[in-house]
């Protein structure tokens, strides 16, 4: 299994170089520039247009940032007062020596930014997986245990329900519902709060973290739990007019070690899969909800970057999510063969 | 059964992670505590009860303290609560002393002029009565370092009026003078406004690695403002407590700010209707109706109008910036452009889909002090513009429904079908989307196929040299809104009037308009006798009216919605809605 990770994990590298030039280029040459400003009357004259061009090092031809977004500049004299002559060395080092350079936006090293939002959104995201994983995994089984029962059928509406409400259309109407109609019966504020990680001005509260947790969670779970119980229900399916199953059944066991401990067992397998691939999620963050619900995570940062065209926060967030991709697949390898035994890599 | 738990405990370890480590970032995000520079600072103590806090909401996490560089509104908006500036602009458009005692003028003294070389130089007299955040009295020293920072090489900024700076000399410590090298009339808010202020000298820094556009200082500001940045959770929150040691007595009256980035429109409302916001910022038209039996809330409107949405002809042919070798095939005839106007009722289109916020306008010296100007308000004939467009030579034969040229004297090949791209930008949102099309189809009973178009606004006004579709003159018509803060037009109209300015990435003349009596009116502007303007202006509003380059439709309001214990707010056009927000009071209940 070592040499079959460690084997993966170089054939990752030329992935992600292949990848990152792909996505270097497609955010560079993408219709629209950071210098365009926001504002109508945002004027920059020639001068200034050459000026910004030098800081951000938008100057240089194409394959030169992205060598220098690579390794850095700070080996090589640039030129930043626009006389032609290269004075001083850069000050970027690379992302192979961890920085991912300076944000057009804030003017701030991107690192930060994505720092306090990657911790929010796992927070956010991970928290919404085990939920998800703690619905999904019983609903999923007892609906193919009792397969066109009544509990079948409302489950299975539900999902369709789940899967086909708009999920910025659901943030809303719990904020409505949780936010502006229920009320608190002892001291008559609303329910749950609008937004937020925490209330602002109050010390640390594992309560109060929860409350803020409940209507995000919320509005992930939805989709997520119509998604894997509808998985986990088929695979269920599958598995449970397997001989082993029947065997299993024939010897005696209860009926809870048949599903739950052989059959979801093995139907699991697939589930885990697709899980290990979304868990990419995880980092990349819900927009709509962290819109909705003010929530400072990842798919805010991106969003923001996409629009100012924030090359290097954008990159930093593909890049990120490039390997989360990749090493989230390599997971699903290893977790699969932990699963099944007859497994072997090497 | 352990397998299945394994794959549990991957959940649980990820959940435990992201907890611990989420519930570390409240303590680590938090930028350097002002409090290290700012040793004169007491945090408010907790024990106190009636510690007076509002909330305000805003879309975006400002990009920094300096909206000169970014220019989002938020930076403004955050800048205004810390620093202040030589001069700020009223709402209605007059300038104001802040740092200085008054504003110089030719009658105290202040602006002395050269009229033989056409050069001025201008006094700024300081309050010695104000100090930054560290107990240093701000000086003359500051005005010159914010200078030098502007100009600076490496880092500096082009901001409107720099080019006619040829120095800032300091007199005395209280005392600067400003030398132009020509007369700007634009001078009371060089360093002032809602994009500049006094940055301080001893605290900013300017270095081979930063300089105005990306200095700390500008993150973490040192202030001479109504409050002091206490804390900046990046795209949360940022929390401001009074300055106890600002220089008007008794200001500001609330203790605390916190500014909540809140990115939902409707979240926002929502926050103001229940009451957990007090003002949220830049309230669009379909909210300020909808607020309107809120009880607890109300909404501040502008006084003066300042947002002006137009139509930009391109008088080149599209891709094309010389509209004299590549004249566009529609638009260089004034008479298709005054038939577009003739059909556009812009009363019905505030009534319709601005809710009535809208105001029809049709010149750009609307707003005082240079509406005196006799410009008579369009008709609305579309009869009248059927007839000119088969005067200028443009007929539908052969019924499809959109004209073509038939003998039409733009130079357009005969037959040429009356068809073009109408672009707006998206982020404006649903009311400026349901004009555009609302336009379309008028101008399209009219015989004038028009193709609806939205672009980001980066795309929109890009550089010419990365494809900027204005800049580059990649567009037949366009919609969108833009005005001057202030009262004075000058480098407005020279920005998108003058000939010059339609050189590509140089000004915003992006029909590529050239009038040489227009380029001779704007040069006359630039003085300070005000006759000489008045009478400038006029004339230019009269050649305007005539050969419309752009078409003037109706201004937008400027609207904050506040909660109604917030007391003092006064929307202000020309700057950002925390202008005063030193006056801003707290009504008990």
């Amino acid at each position: 299994m070592g040499h079959y990770v460690v084997r993966r994990i170089l054939q990752a590298i030329p992935l992600m170089v292949i990848v990152s030039i792909v996505l270097f280029a497609l955010v560079n040459l993408a219709p629209g520039g950071p210098l365009a400003g926001r504002g109508q009357s945002r004027r920059l004259r020639p001068e200034q247009i050459a000026a910004l061009k030098r800081q951000f090092g938008l100057d240089q031809p194409l394959y030169k940032r992205y060598i220098f977004w690579l390794v850095g500049n700070d080996w090589t004299k640039i030129d930043m007062d626009g006389d032609g002559i290269k004075e001083s060395y850069g000050q970027g080092k690379g992302i192979l020596r961890g920085d991912f350079g300076m944000s057009y936006r804030t003017r701030t090293p991107v690192i930060n930014s994505i720092g306090g939002a990657f911790k929010n959104t796992a927070y956010l995201m991970s928290v919404t997986l085990l939920i998800v994983a703690i619905i999904a995994i019983p609903v999923g089984v007892i609906s193919a245990v009792k397969q066109y029962s009544f509990f079948d059928i409302v489950v299975t509406t539900m999902s369709f329900m789940g899967q086909a409400i708009p999920e910025f259309w659901l943030g809303l109407i719990l904020l409505l519902v949780f936010y502006v109609w229920l009320r608190n019966p002892m001291t008559g504020d609303s329910l749950l709060p609008v937004g937020g990680m925490y209330t602002l001005g109050t010390e640390f509260s594992i309560v109060d973290w929860a409350k803020h947790l409940i209507l995000p969670v919320m509005m992930g779970v939805v989709g997520w739990v119509t998604w894997y119980s509808r998985f986990l229900r088929s695979s269920m399916l599958d598995v449970i007019h397997q001989d082993y199953v029947r065997t299993a059944r024939a010897k005696g066991l209860s009926m809870n070690k048949v599903y739950f401990k052989h059959a979801l067992r093995n139907a699991l397998l697939p589930l885990v899969t697709v899980f290990a691939l979304d868990l990419p999620y995880i980092f990349a963050g819900s927009l709509y909800v962290e819109i909705i619900f003010s929530w400072p995570g990842m798919g805010r940062l991106y969003y923001q970057a996409a629009i100012d065209r924030d090359y290097p926060v954008l990159m930093a967030v593909l890049t990120i999510g490039t390997m989360m991709v990749i090493a989230s697949n390599l997971l699903a390898d290893i977790v699969y063969a932990k699963l099944d035994p007859r497994i072997h890599y090497d | 059964m352990e397998k299945k738990s394994s794959w549990f405990t991957i959940l649980v370890v990820i959940v435990l992670i992201g907890i611990i480590s989420t519930g570390c970032a409240k303590a680590t995000e938090v930028p350097q505590s002002t409090e290290e520079v700012q040793p004169t600072e007491v945090a408010q103590p907790t024990a106190v009860p009636e510690k007076s806090q509002i909330v305000v909401v805003i879309a975006e996490d400002p990009p920094s303290f300096n909206p000169a560089v970014g220019q989002t509104g938020f930076d403004s908006l955050v800048m205004e609560l810390v620093m202040l500036a030589l001069a700020d602009v009223d709402e209605k458009g007059n300038a104001y002393p802040q740092i200085a005692t008054e504003l110089p003028t030719v009658d105290n003294g202040g602006v002395v002029i050269d009229e033989e070389n056409g050069i001025m130089d201008v006094t700024w007299k300081l309050r010695q009565d104000i100090k930054w955040a560290d107990g240093v009295p701000v000086t003359a020293d500051d005005v010159v370092f914010t200078y030098d920072a502007l100009v600076d090489p490496n880092f500096g900024y082009w901001v409107p009026g720099i080019d006619y700076v040829d120095g800032v000399e300091k007199i005395d410590d209280y005392t600067a003078v400003v030398h132009y090298n020509t007369i700007y009339p634009g001078y009371q808010t060089q360093f002032g406004g809602y994009l500049m202020s006094v940055w301080p000298a001893h605290y900013c820094v300017i270095d081979e690695n930063q300089g105005f556009t990306n200095w700390d200082c500008g993150k973490q500001p040192l202030s001479n403002g109504p409050y002091i940045l206490k804390e900046w959770v990046q795209n949360d929150h940022l929390t401001f407590v009074r300055n106890p040691d600002y220089y008007e007595a008794g200001k500001p009256a609330i203790d605390e700010v916190i500014v909540k980035i809140v990115p939902d429109e409707a979240t926002r409302k929502l926050m103001l209707v229940e009451g957990d916001a007090d003002l949220d910022m830049w309230t669009p038209e379909n909210v300020i109706a909808e607020l309107k039996d809120a009880s607890n809330v109300e909404v501040s409107l502008s006084t003066v109008d300042r947002w002006v949405m137009r139509i930009f002809f391109n008088f080149a042919a599209k891709g094309t910036t010389d509209p004299v070798a590549t004249p566009h095939p529609l638009f260089s005839d004034v008479r298709v452009r005054k038939a577009i106007q003739m059909a556009i009722d812009t009363q019905t289109i505030s009534d319709e889909f601005w809710y009535g916020f809208a105001k029809p306008v049709w010149t750009e010296f609307f707003r005082p002090p240079y509406d005196k100007c006799d410009v008579p308000q369009p008709v609305f004939d579309p009869e009248g513009a059927k007839a000119l467009l088969e005067e200028a030579g443009w007929i539908d034969q052969d019924g499809d429904g959109v004209r073509e040229c038939h003998g039409c004297t733009t130079g357009a090949e005969e037959g040429y079908k009356m068809e073009m791209e109408f672009i707006t930008y998206s982020e404006y949102g649903q009311t400026l989307d349901n004009t555009q099309e609302y336009l379309a189809e008028k101008l399209g009973e009219l015989g004038m196929k028009l193709n609806i178009s939205r672009v980001e606004g980066a795309v929109l006004w890009d550089t010419a040299a990365n494809g900027g579709i204005e800049q580059s003159g990649n567009f037949d018509m366009d919609i969108w809104d833009d005005g001057y803060s202030g009262s004075d037009p000058t480098d407005f109209l020279w920005v998108y009037y003058y000939s010059e300015a339609g050189v590509p990435d140089v000004g915003q003349n992006y029909g590529r308009y050239v009038n040489p009596t227009v380029d001779e009116l704007i040069d006359a502007s630039y003085t300070l006798d005000e006759a000489a303007r008045q009478e400038a202006f006029c004339q230019l509003a009269s050649i305007l009216a005539e050969d419309l380059p752009e078409l003037i439709l109706f201004t937008t309001v400027d609207a904050n919605a506040h909660s109604t214990r917030l007391q003092g707010v006064q929307s202000n056009a020309n700057e950002i809605v925390t202008w005063n927000v030193e006056n801003w009071t707290l009504q008990t209940p």
